[in-house]
């Protein structure tokens, strides 16, 4: 009977907090615990989630991304519609040179779009970069979309007032030095940039299922609550032994 | 008995299967890019020599933009073609979640074509049919900036004519400001 009473008062905390949420699980359609999303980072993390830290290129003191959506951003500002990914920045003394998967945007020295450049305007399709060497603009494009003998990246000399091109005689090596390579955005623009989209998140039925269980402590938790449910079992089973002990 | 029911229920499905994947393709067919810029234009003015030109969008044909279309317009300078009286312009509206690109000859403050170059949408792509884009011929800008005609509409396309609507009408207010520019600028 000593047992009896041990193994109650030791399971006592788990047993109540069994049956609240076992309550909140049934009745989760109507809590709406399923639309409340939860999106703290050590929730995240716990779940294996792996939060992508967003990159950008920095080009004259200015961050330009892409917001995972369908807009090019710099510095916070949304400045042109760009489908991801954005693909390179280039600046001359104009302004600035943002080429996106959907086209080419042509930005002043403010970042404020001037025109977009895309494939209805006739920039062939697969442009690979954008590169800007002695003031010139030049576009790399995969060959085999331009012409199919050539093995060669084809480069493209761009013209930002008449929006033409024409082929330029220059080694693709060289422009590839030149490159700026995407680099993760700035805490505060991270930020600001997760709080705006919409990123991974977990719904509080899924916590409180996980939790209910034990398989959000992993294979312990799932264990743990296996011995608890033995110890109902036990108790039961000792509580019915005693009830007729005294009887 | 049996027999002759599992060869029916078998004809039933391959006639549901076929409906179902050539009303698929059909839907899938709307979508695409019909004709590039550069060939628009080329068609335009294949008879008459035409410019390539740039109009600065100024703050005040900023906001007369925005009050059209009814949202703030993007760019800072727009190109179109331009031979004597006759424009031709290339731009872009979104129907209800994607662009359309929408080509627009206008000559004497009228409009002479508008054809769909590029639809984007899964739905209400019937706006690129002839028939529907031949409505538009003759269309001119009343004062409070709206096409002076009806246009009759396409059921389950309301959207996307809506944005070829706007578009109308601003192809035909920026061709006024051209034309209203080029006449400040003589001498």
């Amino acid at each position: 009977m000593l047992w009896h009473r041990r193994l109650g008062l030791s399971t006592f905390v788990v047993l109540i907090f069994l049956a609240i949420s076992g309550f909140a699980l049934n009745h989760s359609p109507g809590l709406k615990l399923n639309q409340i999303n939860l999106s703290s980072n050590w929730l995240l993390d716990w779940y294996g989630f792996e939060v992508p830290l967003a990159e950008g290129f920095q080009v004259d003191g200015k961050w330009f991304y892409q917001d995972g959506n369908k807009a090019l951003l710099v510095d916070g500002h949304n400045a042109a519609s760009c489908t991801a990914p954005l693909i390179a920045v280039a600046q001359t003394t104009d302004g600035f040179f943002a080429l996106c998967s959907n086209g080419l945007n042509l930005l002043n020295r403010d970042a404020q779009l001037i025109e977009q450049f895309g494939a209805i305007d006739g920039l062939p399709p697969n442009t690979q970069a954008v590169t800007v060497l002695d003031n010139k603009i030049y576009l790399t494009f995969d060959s085999t979309t331009i012409d199919s003998t050539n093995i060669d990246a084809v480069i493209m000399e761009f013209n930002a007032h008449s929006l033409e091109l024409k082929p330029a005689q220059i080694a693709p090596q060289t422009l590839k030095d030149m490159r700026q390579a995407a680099m993760p955005l700035p805490e505060s623009l991270q930020k600001t940039l997760k709080e705006q989209s919409s990123g991974p998140s977990i719904s509080l039925e899924t916590l409180i299922l996980d939790l209910h269980s034990g398989r959000f402590f992993g294979q312990f938790g799932v264990l743990f609550i296996d011995l608890i449910g033995l110890l109902v079992c036990i108790l039961s089973i000792t509580g019915l032994m005693g009830w007729i002990k005294r009887r | 008995m049996l027999k002759q029911l599992y060869r029916a229920a078998l004809l039933t499905t391959a006639a549901a299967c076929f409906v179902f994947t050539s009303m698929a393709s059909f839907s899938v067919n709307a979508k695409g890019v019909y004709q590039s810029g550069p060939d628009f234009f080329a068609e335009v003015f294949a008879q008459q020599q035409a410019e390539s030109k740039v109009l600065w969008l100024t703050p005040e044909i900023r906001s007369q933009a925005a009050a059209i279309v009814g949202h703030p317009v993007r760019g800072l300078r727009l190109r179109y073609h331009q031979s004597d009286n006759k424009t031709a312009w290339i731009l872009e509206e979104i129907g209800k979640e994607m662009p359309i690109t929408i080509g627009v000859v206008v000559e004497d403050d009228v409009i002479q074509q508008v054809k769909i170059l590029a639809y984007r949408e899964s739905r209400g792509g019937e706006v690129r049919y002839p028939a529907y884009t031949a409505q538009y011929k003759g269309a001119a800008l009343q004062e409070d900036y709206q096409l002076n005609r009806n246009i009759d509409g396409i059921t389950g396309a309301t959207l996307s004519m809506w944005a070829v609507n706007k578009v109308a009408a601003l192809a035909l207010y920026y061709h006024a400001a051209v034309n209203q520019s080029s006449a400040t600028h003589q001498p």
